[in-house]
């Protein structure tokens, strides 16, 4: 990969505002990691840690969440999106300071978000959870990320706009929206009644549709072709995909309230539309792996890449299957079971995270100049693969195992219903331990690269100097 | 897609759509549902005295729903009972019929829920447990499942060293524990007032009963749950209780005549009178209440956060003369009426606290300040 020395100014100017946002992520990463184990701790083992108030079961996994969306995906859509943002507009990133300063306040906001959430003033609204007194901080670091961002797009070299850049963009436009929606209907002039629960829902689903999603695809249409060195494969449907998810993933996320206390055309218009998203799912699957497949010896020679792929394969498979679990017939048998935990870290880890990873790995060692070694990458690689697989298969048979058993009336809840989903709980629970490992030697490496210790800086600096 | 502003355009306006028919449109189809009758005139309206559902929720219960938020209950307990044709949820006996967007109108916070590791407690007010037993379920639920998965909360909880009779006594099913015993705390006693008010147990003019066969398996279940419960309101306890009422409602020489202030149903009067519904001093440290109902009490207070500037004379006809025994009823009286759930006083409590205040002048009253704040 040659590189030209436009892009390196430009991956100069962005190092600062990178390392801050993808070293903050990885905290938030261990943190939520943590949160997931103590989760998964309790499941098998109600009474660990059950006399501290602050680490109630409903808690931590509040915590976990949160501190996993916004900690982790919201500081690692900053940094990729400012990365591939100022790359494909030939632009430098300007600002960097007031980028810094509203990261900071928006890690404060999360961190006292969480600490209030463990205080016990817990909202009860999906994905807003965190006292609403943080909310404003949240929103206004967040509009001052945005509006920085939106300046290295206005200064692009190349008026012609492409994928990666419509799928990035319109996700950081699409959160503060969803944001003040949510907080119109929940705060300001509150909804009664289960509107509430469908508005809230439908906040916390659309969070994982329009923001972790979109970001992941872009980060996709942007690596796959710049690592394989070769074009999308049917580009033209890129389009096509990109406005059926803007426009059929707003509604598609409230299947989830089928047969509940809601207006029944709620539940029915999101289970056709969530039928309706296999376009867009097969586009960018077609997108992605029609152009990947050409070239399957690069794909698993390159880390990068082969995390990337892994991503789109789960993104696709995930999709499907969301699609399938949505029919009111099989719905009827999965809705409220623990495949519902499959959903959520399908989505977030198996295709956000590893997109991610994938992506953290191209750019780091263009904008510091260092190298991970292979050996931690590809451990990294192998570990996450596992434990997400391990994971996920878990929270499948163990869903349907749950969702079977509660639909036979005579078998009794606690006895026969739950013990049997049990030792799925001791399977995720081995999961999350080898997946906090695995993201451990993840931001271990990251940090590594980004703080070298002095000695070693020393040594490249007079490298650098001698070159 | 060139042109940030169209592009911006395009994005807002899909997402808009959806905003339009969620927000906007289901809010215009529903949110103005109000209580109504079981069953409505033919024109129509609500017939006149019928009574009106849902009910509101007492202001204890109220209290314990933050509690049950705030504790995180809703991840892994629902609150809604699906159709028959999406669910099985009315077949296992956690309903007598689907739940109805009407049932939720007047809940400040709406908890549905959408992960079932436990069971649904959208009726669980109807399953006939009683306070105890929920006490015990909250404090540990795995004495009286073992397997339980459910998480216990022993710090609502005082755990006692040397019990009262009125204390609540833990033992576990299968008799591998120590016997212990236990007194709530206020936030606990809340949050059995909520669990107790989860029904829905009255039918809707766009709901009824499911009709059928699974009803009986229904009653089955409640009858094998009752036989479960450790112990209902015992004998002893009943006594006191209804001596106390008598004393509560008594306005002449003898009595205690806190209704005439205090009300019949324990609201007291806004701004003047105290509630003991659902307070926190009623609710909370026995040797507050037993001095208060010896001595009086004036000044600044704080009952649920509300302030009153009032005073009390030293309760009873003439003031200041119940008896040991008076004050012990009364007290248990109104830790266990209007949704209230607390342990009873003993007279030997009040004969404690009497003597501790040996020496202190006959009709002085005690202000705010001078009660150990600890509400416990
Ligand atoms: C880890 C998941 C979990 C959490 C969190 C949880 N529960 Fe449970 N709950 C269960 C399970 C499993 C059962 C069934 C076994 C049993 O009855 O103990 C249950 C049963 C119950 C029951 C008995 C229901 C019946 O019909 O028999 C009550 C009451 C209850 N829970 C209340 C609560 C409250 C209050 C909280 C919040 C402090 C809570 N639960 C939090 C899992 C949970
Ligand atoms: C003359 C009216 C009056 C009578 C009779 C009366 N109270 Fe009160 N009570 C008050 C007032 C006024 C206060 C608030 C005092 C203050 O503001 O300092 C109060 C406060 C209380 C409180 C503490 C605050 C709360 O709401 O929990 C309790 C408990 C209480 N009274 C119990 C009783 C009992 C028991 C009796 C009968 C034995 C009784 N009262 C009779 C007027 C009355």
């Amino acid at each position: 990969m040659s590189e030209d020395s436009p892009d390196k100014t430009i991956d100069r100017s962005a190092r600062l505002a990178f390392s801050f946002f993808l070293s903050s992520a990885g905290l938030w990463l261990l943190i939520a990691a943590l949160f997931a184990y103590l989760a998964a701790c309790k499941l098998t083992d109600p009474f660990f840690l059950s006399s501290c108030e602050f680490f109630t079961y409903g808690k931590i996994k509040v915590s976990q969440a949160n501190a996993f969306i916004y900690g982790w995906g919201g500081n690692a859509i900053f940094a990729v999106s400012i990365w591939i943002l100022a790359r494909l507009s030939q632009a430098e990133v300007r600002g960097s300071v007031f980028l810094i300063f509203a990261g900071v306040i928006w890690n404060l906001a999360i961190t006292f978000g969480l600490l209030g959430i463990l205080d016990g003033h817990m909202s009860g609204h999906e994905m807003l959870e965190m006292p609403k007194e943080v909310w404003p901080a949240m929103l206004i670091s967040y509009l001052i990320i945005t509006f920085l961002i939106l300046v290295i797009h206005r200064s692009r070299q190349i008026k012609e706009t492409i994928a990666p850049q419509w799928f990035i963009l319109a996700a950081i436009l699409w959160f503060p929206a969803l944001f003040l929606i949510a907080w119109h209907g929940l705060e300001i002039n509150p909804a009664r009644g289960t509107l509430q629960t469908v508005l809230s829902m439908w906040f916390g689903q659309s969070l994982i549709w329009l923001w972790l999603t979109p970001v992941a695809l872009g980060a996709a249409y942007y690596l796959i072709p710049a690592i394989l060195g070769r074009t999308i494969d049917k580009y033209y449907l890129a389009i096509f995909g990109f406005w059926c998810i803007a426009a059929l993933a707003p509604w598609s996320v409230v299947h989830h309230l089928e047969g509940g206390p809601v207006p029944m055309w709620i539940p029915a218009i999101g289970t056709v539309m969530s039928i309706a998203m296999v376009f867009p799912i097969a586009v960018a699957s077609t997108n992605f792996h029609a152009t990947a497949f050409l070239d399957l010896g690069k794909v698993w020679n390159s880390l990068p890449l082969r995390f990337v792929i892994f991503g789109t394969l789960s993104y696709t498979v995930s999709s499907y299957i969301g699609v399938v679990f949505s029919l009111p017939a099989v719905a009827k048998i999965t809705q409220f079971t623990i495949i519902n935990e499959f959903h959520f870290n399908q989505r977030v880890y198996g295709f956000f995270s590893m997109i991610v990873f994938g992506a953290v790995y191209f750019a780091l060692p263009k904008i510091t100049g260092r190298e991970i070694p292979i050996s931690a990458k590809s451990f990294h690689f192998w570990t996450s693969t596992l434990g997400v697989l391990l994971l996920l298969l878990a929270y499948l048979i163990g869903g349907l195992t749950h969702g079977v058993l509660a639909g036979q009336p005579s078998l009794p809840w606690s006895s026969s219903v739950i013990s049997s989903v049990q030792p799925y709980f001791l399977i995720t629970k081995f999961a999350f331990l080898l997946l906090a490992f695995s993201q451990l030697v993840f931001v271990v490496n990251v940090w590594r690269v980004i703080f070298p210790n002095p000695f070693a800086k020393l040594f490249v600096d007079q490298k650098e100097a001698g070159a | 897609m060139n042109n940030l502003a169209k592009f911006s355009l395009g994005i807002f306006l899909t997402l808009g759509i959806a905003w339009l028919a969620f927000v906007v449109g289901a809010r215009s189809q529903y949110g103005d549902l109000s209580p109504t009758s079981e069953s409505l005139n033919e024109d129509g309206s609500v017939p006149v005295d019928a009574d009106l559902y849902p009910f509101d929720l007492s202001g204890m219960a109220k209290q314990g729903a933050e509690e049950y938020a705030a504790l995180g209950c809703v991840s892994c307990h629902t609150q809604q009972v699906r159709r028959v044709e999406a669910g099985f949820d009315v077949d296992r006996g956690w309903g007598k019929r689907p739940s109805a967007p009407r049932d939720y109108v007047l809940q400040e916070h709406v908890l549905l829920g959408n992960s079932r590791i436990g069971p649904d407690l959208a009726n669980l007010g109807l399953r006939g447990y009683t306070d105890q037993w929920l006490h015990q379920h909250l404090f540990e639920p795995q004495t009286l499942f073992p397997s339980s998965l459910c998480p216990p909360s022993p710090f609502l909880y005082n755990e006692i060293k040397d019990p009262t009779p009125s204390d609540l006594e833990i033992t576990s099913q299968d008799n591998t524990k120590d016997i212990r015993h236990i007194r709530p705390l206020v936030r606990a006693n809340r949050l059995i007032a909520y669990l107790q008010s989860l029904k829905q147990d009255y039918e809707l003019p766009e709901v009824s009963f499911v009709e059928d066969d699974e009803v009986v398996e229904e009653t089955e279940l409640t009858e094998e749950v009752a036989s479960a419960q450790v112990s209902s309101a015992p004998k002893w306890l009943q006594d006191q209780i209804d001596a106390g009422k008598e004393v509560y409602m008594k306005a002449a020489a003898g009595g205690g005549m806190c209704f005439t202030c205090h009300q019949v149903n324990g609201e007291g009067l806004a701004g003047q009178f105290p509630p003991l519904a659902g307070s926190d001093w009623v609710l909370g440290d026995k040797d507050r209440l037993i001095k208060i109902s010896m001595y009086g009490l004036m000044g600044e207070i704080e009952v649920n956060g509300v302030k009153y500037n009032n005073v009390m004379a030293p309760p009873g006809i003439p003031p200041g003369s119940l008896t040991d025994d008076q004050i012990a009823n009364v007290l248990t009286y109104i830790r266990n009426d209007w949704g209230n759930s607390a342990s009873a006083v003993t007279s030997d409590e009040v004969a404690t606290v009497r003597k501790s205040l040996n020496g202190r002048a006959p009709m002085q009253m005690f202000t705010a300040a001078e009660l150990s704040p600890d509400v416990k």
